[in-house]
């Protein structure tokens, strides 16, 4: 133990030397000192600090929590992207109006100028293919593909008119997620865990949940950009080892494990003592991390200890990459103070062009294993009061068109629709968001927002909201300019907000 | 931070004060740069600058600054503060005209400031980083520093007098073993070959032989190359949502091959912007260009090809200036820039030189540089010769060209369908049903005679038929397309027609119309048929000797060729001037809204234009490497300075400008610039060469506490660098240590183990198929990157996905980190493979030699004794549960107890810090 109280020394001296407002977690780098294993997955608690400047509050523990700079709503994030833009026209945005226009060609003024990902020629009108109800005391619209959700649509708010610059996948999902529809910007995520840093020091700040396939902007929507690369997310798989190389190899024990980590941090220790170089006690406690991540994100990861109902009330097919299974375990991270969690749902890209992607076929099935864990992940959440230290955000990076698909010029045999930007669904719900609340509208046929339009970058600045900033201060020094997530643009939707 | 830059530039200042007015006293002459603008950028800027000029105010400009605002005077009367509308405001007492507006007012000095610069006649400054840098004579250093052997190059003197400056003295030099290493790394990426590290420490050679070995291994090409690479954002696919793979990699080759060889970074620069605009230019000097076909494409289904063309182009200009003059251009595509002196018109001018290129973001990447085989290189003379032999000069260049990269050529992608039913394009091709036709408007036949087409092979017996300027207009020519392709072709994968057309001297429009009478219009199947599916149109001139014995032969040759390329490379090609692109001002950076067309030129700000240069990209290679340029050299070594010390000495690597930190050594950054051209000769060996053999490179990296509290940074090189490796360094460094590292060179991306899974694509098959043999084993340089999904151990160190240009990768420490080189089975089989070598020695002595091996020096007793204690707790674990050694580490047979301890020790070093810093 002789050691240990060196390092103690050692690190108060060298906090003494800095003479800055570094936040260095004494209690827990002893925790992670190389030394004393035995306090393995005792989190520490911290003070949270309000000292904004990120470098040197981020010194030697990148990971620390702080308090935001204005008072928060919530704690953490849970973002359901489902992958391809879902139709808000089968979903959430009922059009009496396009119904009679079925199979009808499309109005000349309508498309005259615009640029479409497949649309060719004149297409037809498509009306809704679904049915819809005035669903909760609210009485908001939901479709009968959703019959779950209707039971909890009460807890959100519906954005209506939300619209974006982009219509390809690749581009929208980045403008959606990082600020920008070229590559090279920090992710929603990440800007996160920059600004707040992780409650729990055994588990990564950011998680990243796939299913169905990985989202088509692939690992840049959940990249650091130019943030340090500590703040990525971590792509937590459900099939092989949840994160990459987690696993000891064979022959491994936890306990020899341990002895050979503990080894190791000895010699790093005493290569500190001859450099004094900080960097390796950074190494020493990231090691340690490293250690517990190998039991707590399987523990996290395993929901085969959750009771049965629970299992059930999601839908969850253990052993199996689902978005069911990535509900239940979102639930589980943020209870175990995992800042942001990021799940992104593949195959809602319903040109109609294949059955899979066929309005009456493939979405059928999306709707089907999106709508029980959705309503349960809500429910759970609320039955153990994090719904309101939570903001759960549903959405797609943008809508469908109200017209059918005719790719090539010819009408697609079976019912799809295209990509479009200008008006889409989505929904927030949790702590400082309104309950059972509808902000904006779309002309009759859900083609444009004529009311309550909001823009990518104003959801992105609500989120940051909630979480206790303002998008327009929170920002990154970068080639000689200030960056931020919001770019130059966001405004925050107050009107969705308590 | 902004604090310490005003307090620094005010010494500066002061300094420069001294030197150029020595009688002065102070309250004199103040200083635009280094007193004015700091101010200017930091309080007033935001407001009243690139982006904003509210009341019509800017500071950005001299002249603006000075012209009538909105108020109808000018804010700064020069020679006279009190009458300036800009002082007054800063003294204003009401909140609402005060300024800086809603901000808290200007100190008393700063206004000061302003007021003494004003009535002294608002000179406006030069940024020093718009000034081309200048070789001082060395600084004078106090004898302590010869007496500490501290004075072995030029940069040893300057680094002194900026130590003497803040009383810091040097560190020791570092252990010759350790120094060995640390300087391995630094030049060839690996730890030294052991005879050459031997014959160092033992003496047999010095340092300076030590280096120039080093520098000639190929692995030098092999390391530096990333660095490169990063910058010109190399990867092995085209990015965007599909993702799909692309050839490039005998750029990669070419680069390692230029480093090697030492190409001058002048030539280097010049061949990548525009080998293709050299005259003759070599296969070397076209393939160099594909320097900038590194730009993603964007290949998903309805994406508008001209918009993504637009994005390359942008992502051209904005990378040429990361890339050589550290300056952020993609702040002036849509606004005059926010800090530094440059207009928003003059990107258009620039994006004007990038802006005739061929391609056109297709899914083929067209146009490519084809390789061909030995016995094709034979036909390509052969045909050639004939050409010279029987026709004309002009015929030869049109057709030597040709068989390089295939242009000048129109693709189909451009044309535009006249009856959506049965005629439209998707992706690369023109798409024809039955009586389908298209225009493509505004070709140029340039003199020539017969129109050669790309199309896929199709079934049905079709005709086409090419019209002039309408649709039923004159018939020039028609065809009929069969499966196996044109007869005149008489090679059934051949997807190449040609046919003989009218001549045309005008530009004209081209309708092509697709008929098949054979198909029966009522049938619904037939008619929906696709019959013709067209690439590209070309206008070549004929064969000439047509009647020559041997003709056929020749256009056989002719045919082998076309259809035979071994190879393809996406490269840069100029526009034929008949093909011209014109370039717009994008109104606020959107390229759906143009404004004026703009001519090709340069900043103002920078170097002028000679006269002498060709106003294209070749021209504006030149002005870039031309020794008047302020920002290219002093990019390049402040470049190379960060790769060697972890940091540059302008902190601020992506941007020497007006919000750049000031140089910490500026006397040193002009005098290396300078060198470097000078009596360097642009020479990157040579001058990283330098670096390496200064003494304030060879200092011990030792951190002490006295001259940590006055320089925790080391922004004053008392000590050495110790930078953890990179992310190829490390793998490389454990497949080497091991023995297992292949030395094989160059070739397509291979594919080394990775996890199952890491690279699905949710509808594309393309999967990761895991490479045999050596290839398993390559350095990290020649594993195959994809964008969406690049290697994952080398991402967890900080490499990038080479989306876009990067400058510097940020070296983070994470648990991720721990985890691969822990318990990745290419870590794992490396240390297998080095407990392996161990096996016959006693258990003390095989640890020792395997520390040796892997940290070329000898383990303390400390440590050797922790290794020896973690030796027997494991051997006492598999003792106790002797099944664990059941695939072992992924080992197919059962393994010796003893055998398994030792790879546990040899994992545990190839965790060390030491292993993972260069020392």
């Amino acid at each position: 133990m002789d050691n240990l109280k060196k390092l103690i020394r050692e690190n108060k001296e060298l906090e003494a030397q800095l003479n800055s407002r570094r936040h260095f977690l004494k209690e827990c780098t002893l925790g992670l000192g190389g030394i004393a294993l035995g306090s393995l997955l005792n989190s520490c608690n911290f003070d949270p600090r309000k000292a904004y400047d990120y470098n040197s509050a981020r010194a030697l523990n990148p990971m620390a929590p702080l308090a935001p700079p204005l008072s928060p709503k919530v704690k953490s994030v849970i973002y359901l992207h489902m992958v391809g833009a879902p139709s808000q026209l089968e979903l959430f945005d009922y059009k009496p109006e396009l119904a009679k226009l079925h199979n009808k060609p499309c109005p000349e003024s309508l498309i005259e100028g615009k640029e479409f990902a497949f649309i060719e020629g004149v297409p037809n009108m498509l009306g809704p293919q679904a049915t819809f109800q005035k669903s909760g005391d609210s009485g908001n619209w939901v479709s009968n593909h959703l019959p779950h959700f209707k039971n909890v649509v009460d807890k959100v708010s519906f954005l209506k008119a939300v619209h974006t610059d982009q219509f390809n996948h690749g581009p929208a999902q980045l403008l959606m997620f990082t600020g920008s529809a070229r590559f090279g910007r920090p992710s929603l995520g990440s800007w996160i865990t920059y600004g707040l840093g992780s409650e729990n020091n055994n588990l990564p700040g950011f998680v990243v949940l796939t299913s169905g396939g990985t989202p088509d902007a692939g690992k840049s929507l959940w990249g650091n950009g130019f943030l340090p690369s500590i703040y990525q997310g971590v792509h937590c798989r459900s099939k092989g080892d949840p994160v990459l190389y987690l696993k000891d190899p064979k022959g491994v024990s936890r306990d020899l494990k341990r002895k050979v980590i503990q080894s190791i941090n000895e010699i790093n220790y005493k290569e500190y003592q001859k450099f004094k170089d900080p960097e390796i006690l950074t190494r020493i406690s990231q090691y340690e991390m490293a250690y517990r991540m190998q039991v707590s994100v399987p523990e996290v990861m395993n929901i085969n200890d959750e009771p049965d109902y629970i299992q059930e009330m999601y839908g969850v097919q253990p052993g199996k990459e689902s978005f069911a299974n990535n509900c239940l375990l979102a639930r589980k991270m943020v209870e175990k103070g995992v800042r942001f969690v990021q799940l992104y749902d593949w195959g809602w890209d319903s040109h109609g062009a294949s059955e899979s992607e066929a309005l009456s076929k493939g979405f059928l099935n999306k709707c089907r294993d999106m709508d029980r864990p959705v309503a349960a992940l809500l429910l759970d959440l609320k039955q153990r009061g994090l719904l309101e230290e939570t903001l759960v955000v549903w959405g797609g990076e943008f809508g469908r068109t109200p017209m059918w698909e005719n790719r090539a010029g010819i009408q697609n045999s079976l019912i799809g629709r295209d990509h479009q930007g200008e008006a889409f669904t989505m929904w927030m719900a949790g702590g400082g968001v309104k309950k059972g609340y509808v902000h904006g509208a779309t002309d009759e046929i859900g083609f444009r927002g004529i009311e309550g339009r909001v823009s990518v970058h104003d959801i992105q600045a609500t989120i940051l909201h909630l979480l206790g900033f303002d998008h327009e201060q929170f920002t990154f020094d970068f080639q000689g300019r200030p960056f931020r997530l919001t770019d130059v643009e966001g405004r925050v939707i107050h009107e969705i907000l308590t | 931070m902004s604090k310490k830059r005003i307090q620094f530039n005010t010494l500066v200042h002061i300094l420069i004060g001294l030197l150029i007015f020595p009688g002065c006293q102070r309250s004199e002459p103040v200083d635009f740069n280094t007193q004015i603008k700091p101010i200017i950028n930091e309080k007033c800027i935001s407001c009243h600058g690139g982006v904003k000029k509210n009341a019509g105010f800017s500071f950005l400009f001299e002249k603006e600054a000075l012209r009538n605002t909105s108020e109808g005077t000018p804010a700064i009367i020069p020679g006279n503060a009190k009458k300036s509308r800009m002082i007054q405001r800063l003294h204003e007492t009401d909140l609402e005209l005060r300024m800086p507006y809603e901000k808290p007012a200007l100190s008393k000095e700063e206004i000061d400031l302003f007021t003494r610069w004003i009535d002294q006649g608002a000179q406006w400054g030069t940024h020093w980083a718009y000034i081309s840098p200048k070789k001082s004579a060395l600084p004078e250093v106090s004898s302590k520093f010869t007496d500490l052997e501290f004075l072995q190059t030029p940069i040893d003197y300057f680094i002194a007098a900026r130590m003497e400056d803040s009383k810091l003295q040097p560190n020791v030099q570092a252990s010759q073993k350790t120094l060995a290493r640390r300087v391995a790394f630094d030049i060839t990426g690996l730890p030294p070959r052991r005879d050459l590290f031997d014959s160092f420490v033992n003496k047999e050679i010095t340092y300076e032989n030590y280096l120039d070995s080093l520098l000639s291994e190929s692995s030098f090409g092999e390391k530096w190359a990333s660095w490169w690479l990063d910058l010109a954002r190399y990867s092995d696919t085209k990015g965007y949502e599909a993702d799909r793979g692309r050839t490039i990699w005998q750029y990669r080759d070419w680069v390692i091959k230029s480093l090697n060889e030492d190409l001058r970074f002048d030539q280097f620069t010049i061949e990548q912007l525009a080998g293709d605009l050299l005259p003759n230019p070599s296969y070397d000097q076209l393939l160099a260009t594909a320097f900038h076909r590194n730009t993603m494409n964007n290949d998903e289904g309805g994406t508008s090809d001209e918009e993504y063309r637009t994005e390359a182009v942008i992502d051209r200009v904005n990378t040429t200036f990361d890339v050589f003059q550290s300056t952020t251009m993609s702040c002036v595509q849509c606004h005059d820039h926010p800090y530094d002196p440059i207009q928003q018109k003059e990107y258009y001018q620039l994006l004007s030189f990038f802006n005739n290129t061929r391609d056109e973001d297709l899914m083929d990447e067209s146009p490519n540089l084809r390789s061909y085989s030995e016995e094709n290189k034979q036909n390509m003379e052969s045909v050639l010769a004939w050409i010279l032999k029987y026709g004309d000069s002009k015929t030869h260049d049109f057709y030597h060209d040709f068989f390089q990269f295939l242009e000048p050529k129109y693709q189909a992608h451009n044309t535009v369908s006249l009856n959506s039913d049965n005629a439209y394009v998707s992706g690369v091709t023109l798409s024809l049903r039955n009586n389908g036709q298209a225009v493509y408007k505004n070709m140029n036949a340039n003199g020539n005679e017969n129109l050669m087409f790309k199309y896929s092979p199709t079934k049905h017996k079709t005709v086409l038929i090419f019209r002039k300027n309408s649709p039923k207009g004159e018939i020039i020519g028609s065809i009929q397309l069969n499966e196996k392709g044109n007869p005149q072709f008489n090679n059934p994968k051949n997807q190449y027609a040609k046919l003989k057309i009218k001549k045309i001297e005008e530009p004209f429009d081209l309708y092509i119309q697709a008929k098949n009478p054979s198909l029966k219009t009522k049938n619904k199947s037939s008619s929906n048929a696709i019959i013709a599916s067209l690439h590209w149109f070309s206008f070549v001139p004929e064969l000439p000797g047509k009647n020559q014995k041997g003709f056929a032969k020749i256009e056989n040759a002719l045919n082998t060729l076309l259809n035979n390329p071994e190879n393809l490379t996406p490269i840069m090609v100029e526009n034929k001037d008949f093909m011209k692109r014109k370039t717009h001002l994008f109104d606020r950076g959107s390229s759906l809204s143009k404004k004026e067309e703009v001519t090709a030129g340069v900043p103002n700000t920078l170097n002028p234009w000679k006269e002498e240069w060709e106003k294209n990209r070749l021209g504006l290679a030149k002005w870039l490497v031309s020794e008047e340029n302020p920002l290219t050299s002093r990019t390049i070594v402040n470049r190379i300075w960060y790769q060697i010390f972890g940091k540059g000495l302008v902190l601020t690597l992506e941007d020497l400008g007006t919000q750049s930190e000031p140089p910490t050594h500026p006397a040193l950054l002009d005098w290396l610039a300078t060198d470097f051209i000078t009596s360097k000769q642009w020479s990157l060996k040579a001058f990283i060469k330098m670096v390496l053999l200064s003494a304030t490179y060879k200092q011990s990296s030792v951190i002490e506490k006295t001259k940590f509290a006055i320089d925790p940074q080391n922004l004053y090189y008392s000590r050495g660098p110790k930078l953890r490796l990179s992310a190829e360094e490390i793998r490389d460094q454990a497949l080497y240590v091991s023995n297992l590292l292949s030395e094989k060179k160059y070739g397509p991306g291979v594919m080394p183990p990775q996890p199952e899974g890491i690279w699905e694509h949710a509808y594309l098959g393309n999967l990761w198929k895991e490479s045999k043999g050596e290839d398993r084993y390559r350095r990290g340089i020649y594993t195959y990157l994809k964008r969406t999904s690049p290697y994952p151990s080398l991402i967890s160190f900080d490499a990038g996905s080479r989306e876009i240009c990067l400058i510097r990768r940020s070296p983070s420490n994470t648990p991720l980190q721990a985890l691969v080189t822990l318990n990745d089975p290419v870590f794992l089989e490396a240390a297998f493979q080095l407990a392996s070598s161990q096996i016959e020695e006693p258990v003390d002595k095989a640890i020792q030699n395997m520390y040796r091996k892997a940290l070329y020096k000898d383990i303390d007793p400390e440590a050797l004794n922790l290794l020896e204690t973690l030796f027997n707790e494991a051997y006492q674990d598999f003792d106790q549960t002797s099944e664990k050694l059941q695939n072992f580490f992924n080992q197919e047979s059962v393994i010796d107890k003893k055998l398994a301890s030792l790879a546990i020790i040899a994992n545990a070093i190839m965790n060390l810090d030491e292993f993972l810093t260069h020392g």
